[in-house]
Parts: C-alpha cells; sequence; structure tokens
C-alpha cells in the first residue's frame, strides 16, 4: 500500500515535469503570469519526487520485501545505513538516486535565480523535459516498484560483502550529484541559445553550480578510487577500467569548463568555446550513465545487461545533444568575437590547455569504445589497458603543465613579456630542471616520465611559490582560490609520479613462527587467530614489524581473509599501515599444503598525498566559489 | 580585415595541422597496446608472436592447480582444448578451480607465462567467448 502511494508521487511528479515543459514552450512571448506558473509547476514536481523518494527509503529501512527490488537487494539482517545505500546499488534504485539529485539539483536553481531572470522560464523547461525523460525511463524500463506476487520473500537477497562498506556507500551519490550537477550549466546555456540574446551574463549564473557540481565530482572520483585501494587488495588506486573512464570524461571536460567560464567572463573571445564546453559536460555524462547501464560494455562496474535500456538511453541522450548542438550551431555566427586571441596573453594559454585537454578527452573516449568497435569490424575480442593510457595521459599533463605556469604571469587580452632573467617563470623552470636532475641523479635508474612528472609538479609548486612571495612583499594581486587548487595540481603530478615510480612488492612464502627482513623492514609472522563473526568466518594473520633503522620502532599489522556464508565468498582485507610518505600494505594469500602461506608486501609510496592533494583541490574550489567573478 | 583573415586561417591551419598529430600518435598508442582476447582453443590455431601480451578466458580445470612456494601452474580450459599457464604471485580471492578465470601474459611453448590474472566479482561470470560457443 504505501508502495503504491510513492509511485503514484513518482508518476503524478512526472506528469507535473511535462506540464511544466510544455507551459515553458509557451512563454515563447513574454508571459509573466505563465512564467512563475513554469517555476511553481517544476517545484511541485520536485517535491513529489522526494517525497517518493524519502517513502521508499522508509520502505527500505522497512525491509518491505514485496518490492523486488528492495528483496533482491538488501537483508533483515543489515544495519539501517547498508539498508539506505542498498538503494543505489543496482540500476533501478541507482536511477531512481539519479532522478532525485537531478530534481534537488535544478530545484535549488529554480529557487535561487530570480524570477526576472530572462532565461528562468525556458531553462526550466529544458530541465523539466530532461527530469521527465529520465522518469519515463524508469518508469517503464526498469521501475524499482515491481512486486513480487502473490507472497513476498521472508528475507532478502544477500548483498556483496565488499559492497557493505562506508566509502563505497557514500561513493555513488556524491558521483552522481558531480555527473547531473553540469545539468544546470547545460539547460541555462541551451536556454541562451535558444533566446539568443547575447547580452546575457550567463558565465556568472551557470559558475557557481559548475564549480559545486566539479567539487562533488572530485569527492566521488576520490572515494571510489580510495576504497578500492583498501578493499581490493590490489593496492592500485586507478584501474583504467571503462566506468572510471566515463567517470574521467566529464571530469576533464568540467575542468576545461570552469576554466573557460572564468576567461570568457574577461574576455569575449572564448564564449562560443565555454558554450560548447557546458553542453558536452552533461552530453558526457549522460554517455556515461549510456555505456554503464546499457551492458555494451564488460566491465566491474557494469549492471545488468538490457538491450531496451540502452536503446532508450541513446536515443534521448541523442535529442538532448543533438537539439542543444543545432541551436549553437544556428547562433555560433553571432557568438564569435571579433577579436582574434593575442598571442601569449592569459586566454591564450588556456585556449592551448582546452585543446589538450579536448586531446585527452578524445583518446579516453577511444580507449572506451576502440573495442566496441575492433569487435564490430573483425569480430576479435580485445582490450585496451593501463600502458595506453599512461603514454596518452602523461604527455598532456606534462604540456598542460607548462602552459599553466606560463599563463600565471600573463595578463588578460595582452601579450606579455614572461622570460627575462630573473622572471619568476625562469627562476621556477630552472629550480624544477634542478630538483628533477638531484632526484634523477640520486634513483640512477629511472624513467623518463616519471622525471618528466617530477619536473611539471615541481614547476607549479615553485611558481605559485614565488607569486605569493611577491604578493606578500609587493602587494600584488594574487588569486588564492586558484593558487591553492593549483598547488594541490602540483602535489598530486609529483604523488602519481612518485607512487608509480617507487612503489614495488614482494611476494614471499612463510609460516607462523617465521620472519622475513628486507632492507627496511623485519615481519615476524607470530601467529594466527580464528574468528567467528555474525555473518563471517575469518582468519587473521598477526605481523610484528620492525623498523631496521636506529629507531627500531615496532608496530603490529593484522591482514585477514574472510569467508561469508551465505555467499560462501571469499574476500581478503588488507593491513595498511599509514606512514606520511610511504603506506606498508600486506595481503594474505594462499594456504599452501605445507603450511606456508603466500603473502604479499607492498610499499606504496605517496598514495595519501593523492587523495589529500584532491582534497586540496576541492578546498581551491570552494573558495573560487566565493570569490565574485568580475565582468570585463 | 584582410589581415584578420588571414591570422585566423593561419590558426584554424595550425589547429588542423597539431590535432592530426595529435590523433595519430592516440591511434599509435592504442595499435601497440591492444590485447587480444583468446580462448584456448583460439591459442592453438593462431600463430602468435612470443613478445606479444595476450589474454587467455577460460576456466580453471578441475585437479589442475599446483601450488610450489610463490608459483602456481593451473590449466586454463574452454572445454575442448587446455592452455597451461604459469603464475608468480598471490591470485585473486575468487579464483576457484572450475570457475571463470582470465590470464593476461606472453606465450612460449604453448604455455602462458602469466603476469596478472583476474577472476570475475561474480560467481556466475562465464568468459565471453564459452558462453557463445555453450550457448
Amino acid at each position: 500500500m504505501i508502495a503504491e502511494i510513492s509511485h503514484f508521487f513518482l508518476v503524478t511528479a512526472s506528469g507535473l515535469f511535462l506540464l511544466s515543459f510544455i507551459f515553458s514552450t509557451l512563454t515563447y512571448k513574454t508571459n509573466h503570469n505563465l512564467e512563475i506558473l513554469v517555476s511553481r509547476v517544476f517545484s511541485y514536481g520536485s517535491y513529489f519526487v522526494f517525497i517518493s523518494f524519502f517513502i521508499y527509503i522508509w520502505l527500505s529501512i522497512q525491509s518491505d520485501f514485496s518490492i523486488r527490488y528492495i528483496a533482491e537487494h538488501s537483508n533483515k539482517d543489515l544495519a539501517v545505513f547498508y539498508k539506505i545505500s542498498s538503494i543505489w546499488s543496482a540500476h533501478e534504485g541507482s536511477m531512481f538516486l539519479w532522478i532525485v539529485f537531478l530534481s534537488l539539483w535544478s530545484q535549488f536553481f529554480n529557487f535561487k535565480l530570480p524570477q526576472a531572470d530572462l532565461l528562468k522560464a525556458p531553462s526550466i523547461g529544458i530541465l523539466s523535459f530532461i527530469i521527465f525523460g529520465f522518469l519515463i525511463f524508469l518508469l517503464f524500463t526498469s521501475n524499482p516498484y515491481d512486486l513480487i506476487l502473490p507472497i513476498a520473500p521472508v528475507n532478502g537477497a544477500d548483498i556483496n560483502p565488499i559492497l557493505q562498506d562506508p566509502a563505497l556507500a557514500i561513493h555513488p551519490p556524491f558521483l552522481y550529484l558531480g555527473y547531473v550537477g553540469f545539468v544546470i550549466a547545460f539547460a541555462y546555456n541551451t536556454a541562451f541559445l535558444i533566446k539568443g540574446d547575447l547580452d546575457i551574463n550567463w558565465e556568472k549564473i551557470i559558475r557557481p553550480w559548475s564549480l559545486i557540481a566539479w567539487i562533488l565530482l572530485t569527492i566521488g572520483i576520490t572515494l571510489g578510487s580510495w576504497w578500492a585501494y583498501y578493499e581490493l587488495g590490489w593496492g592500485g588506486y586507478w584501474f583504467w577500467d571503462p566506468v572510471e573512464n566515463v567517470a574521467l570524461m566529464p571530469w576533464l571536460a568540467g575542468t576545461a569548463l570552469i576554466h573557460s567560464l572564468y576567461a570568457s567572463s574577461r574576455s569575449n573571445s572564448l564564449r562560443g568555446w565555454t558554450i560548447l564546453l557546458s553542453i558536452s559536460v552533461f552530453s558526457l555524462s549522460l554517455f556515461g550513465a549510456f555505456i554503464v547501464r546499457s551492458g555494451i560494455i564488460d566491465s566491474v562496474h557494469a549492471f545488468a545487461n538490457d538491450p531496451q535500456r540502452g536503446l532508450y538511453l541513446l536515443l534521448f541522450s541523442g535529442i538532448l545533444i543533438i537539439s542543444s548542438l543545432t541551436f549553437y550551431a544556428l547562433r555560433l555566427p553571432k557568438l564569435v568575437s571579433s577579436n582574434l586571441i593575442k598571442p601569449k596573453s592569459k586566454e591564450s594559454f588556456l585556449s592551448i590547455n582546452n585543446i589538450l585537454f579536448v586531446t585527452a578527452i578524445f583518446a579516453v573516449m577511444l580507449g572506451v569504445l576502440y573495442p566496441l568497435i575492433f569487435d564490430f569490424i573483425y569480430e576479435e575480442r580485445i582490450s585496451i589497458g593501463p600502458p595506453y593510457y599512461n603514454t596518452i595521459i602523461a604527455p598532456i599533463a606534462f604540456l598542460s603543465s607548462i602552459f599553466l605556469v606560463f599563463s600565471v604571469g600573463s595578463l588578460w587580452q595582452r601579450s606579455s613579456k614572461l622570460f627575462f632573467i630573473y622572471s619568476p617563470l625562469s627562476l621556477s623552470i630552472l629550480l624544477s630542471i634542478f630538483i628533477a636532475c638531484f632526484i634523477a641523479f640520486k634513483l640512477q635508474d629511472f624513467e623518463w616520465w616519471f622525471i618528466g612528472g617530477i619536473f611539471s609538479g615541481f614547476l607549479i609548486l615553485i611558481r605559485y611559490l614565488l607569486l605569493a612571495i611577491n604578493n606578500i612583499s609587493k602587494k600584488m594581486y594574487f588569486n588564492k582560490a586558484s593558487a591553492i587548487s593549483h598547488v594541490g595540481l602540483g602535489i598530486l603530478l609529483i604523488s602519481i609520479s612518485i607512487n608509480a615510480g617507487l612503489s614495488y612488492e614482494k611476494i614471499i612464502n612463510i609460516k607462523a613462527g617465521d620472519s622475513f627482513q628486507d632492507d627496511m623492514y623485519t615481519f615476524n609472522l607470530l601467529d594466527f587467530d580464528l574468528i567467528n563473526e555474525d555473518n563471517f568466518d575469518s582468519i587473521k594473520a598477526k605481523f610484528l614489524i620492525k623498523n631496521n633503522d636506529a629507531s627500531e620502532q615496532v608496530f603490529y599489522m593484522f591482514p585477514e581473509k574472510r569467508k561469508y556464508f551465505i555467499r560462501g565468498q571469499i574476500t581478503s582485507e588488507s593491513a595498511i599501515q599509514i606512514t606520511p610518505f610511504k603506506d606498508i600494505y600486506i595481503t594474505l594469500g594462499d594456504q599452501l599444503d605445507n603450511g606456508y602461506w603466500v603473502v604479499n608486501i607492498q610499499y606504496n609510496y605517496f598514495i595519501r598525498w593523492i587523495w589529500i592533494s584532491a582534497i586540496i583541490m576541492c578546498l581551491g574550489s570552494l573558495m573560487a566559489i566565493k570569490e565574485r567573478s568580475v565582468k570585463k | 580585415m584582410n589581415k584578420i583573415r588571414k591570422q585566423r586561417l593561419f590558426n584554424v591551419f595550425l589547429i588542423i595541422c597539431v590535432s592530426s598529430l595529435g590523433v595519430f600518435f592516440i591511434l599509435k598508442a592504442l595499435n601497440s597496446n591492444l590485447d587480444y582476447f583468446y580462448t584456448p582453443s583460439e591459442v592453438l590455431i593462431a600463430n602468435i608472436p612470443q613478445d606479444k601480451r595476450i589474454k587467455i578466458g577460460g576456466m580453471v580445470k578441475k585437479d589442475s592447480v599446483d601450488r610450489n612456494g610463490t608459483k602456481v601452474i593451473f590449466k586454463i580450459t574452454d572445454f575442448e582444448n587446455t592452455i597451461e599457464v604459469h603464475y608468480e604471485g598471490v591470485i585473486p580471492d575468487l579464483f576457484k578451480e572450475g570457475s571463470g578465470v582470465v590470464a593476461y601474459g606472453k606465450i612460449r611453448d604453448k604455455t602462458l607465462i602469466a603476469e596478472n590474472i583476474f577472476a570475475k566479482h561474480d560467481e556466475n561470470y562465464m568468459p565471453p567467448n564459452i558462453e557463445i560457443s555453450s550457448g
């Protein structure tokens, strides 16, 4: 009964969104009352979606197993937290969450944007159309309210134990909030293209929304990477899995967008390009939704295969993207400014980096789609491994950091003299070459990309350090938000390089009572504990580890192997010892017949700093929202 | 006007040159990093160069797993042919006799020297080609 109420609210909401869309098409000739009506009807639609979702959460907490989706993805014995997160553990519920977030963002936007804004009614209309399209998709192809008739099961299914984890439970919501957040930029700019009134200052409107979306997407990706690191036992943080790539594309495009928005609010020349980017970010999110949910790509993340869903999403995204691009093509001649970009001006460097980012997006997309194309043409199965992405992304990261550093001291709309003997640019280049050479000399054995990464990371750090010093001594203008974000980027580049260059692993055979020594630590395997928990049995190894250096610091580590009862699934819980610059990461392998165990010991350098740098970048972007964007 | 035209034309030309160079490098990287996917039967027929890394998918043959220290030897089967796999390292938790596996590495004398072993996060997983041929 309660499920029907929730279902009813959702169906009504889709009707309201359709209504709001129809009203918005009638407001082409300005009609103030109708515009208010569009906004009102839209609000009710959103509230109905929220009410419906809250009821669904309640049903999930109550373990209402008459609903097929809840029965298949939840369980009576789960903690309340995981009962709620089970809603987005599979296709139907996560689509529901996606729609809730779409409505949430749009409703905030609807609420914040003054009624007098010329583009309010059309952009709300576009948002209504998008939400309506997704609601129809949910209700007709992936209904989360399907019932199990006539008798509901007593208990639900068991959730995969590796998915019962706090980081994983909150990772999809952040990711979706990020993906969906770029819808505001998409809708508002499409509305701008439809109206074609060039005086409208859309940069200012969509900038804060895009920044928040970018922050949330960054947090979502970081959480996923952190979870994969400690839970999957491979000791890696990024695997170039197709679904990761699909999240990376809107992230790259979003990064380009928030930079371009800044530039086009200061100089006219990039306006057309920025609009194209704002369309692309959301289009890439839609593309991601299609890839993940159509099941056309083989991935650990892929949801159940259903061609019908894929086709609907493809058609719907196609309509949205093509109509938006058509308006773009129509308005483009007016958007193109007659001023050329001055060489060696700030926007010239920004444009180069824009091109580099688009190249990266193109390369990643090709990597995702190429196995499909290849299978279609040659009927052979291939996959594209991490080396491909590393070969492409490393030089792009290198080049774009150099142009970033060039742009720091340059001026808007003016060529600037960057290289002179005592210029901060020359100084930072010299210093980072010195640091890179020093590290190369210390290591003896290295690869070119490693030194390149170190060089570009330090280049950024030193350039901003000099800027900060200059700011303090000469009271020069200093964009703190940008500086903090880019310092985060510098740390990220250094950490990724060091992690890839220095981390190593050892596989050893060891039995209780034995010890193993390498040049840094001595590992004593003391004994094993057998533990019986409610839903799994566990065997826990107890390692006493001694630092070989003068400090003789001693600590324990407990890598573990679990066997869950219901699925009979075996999982390894790696033990991780965190030190400032490296993690010690121990995974318990198999037991051999002679009582020995296979144990994997990894030293992962600077891995924490990868996530810390993501947090720093988010903080910088958070500050950028507060900063008032200055209009030309 | 004319000067601007000229400059613009030059910019377009420059962008086309740079991006075709970019596309060339991307395609080159793509082609040198393709990993082909084979079933054991296909491996026996195909002529695979020694330095080429490939993926072999199939089921772990029953009673074929032999552990010796940190080394593991097992056979992958597609129920018609089998390929022996040598691997050194920790094998994934989901690796089981009789369940699906993908091994990645180079071929030496009809044996795969594996660098990586993948077991799917799903006990009902069937390697794609086998599913097609058996179903």
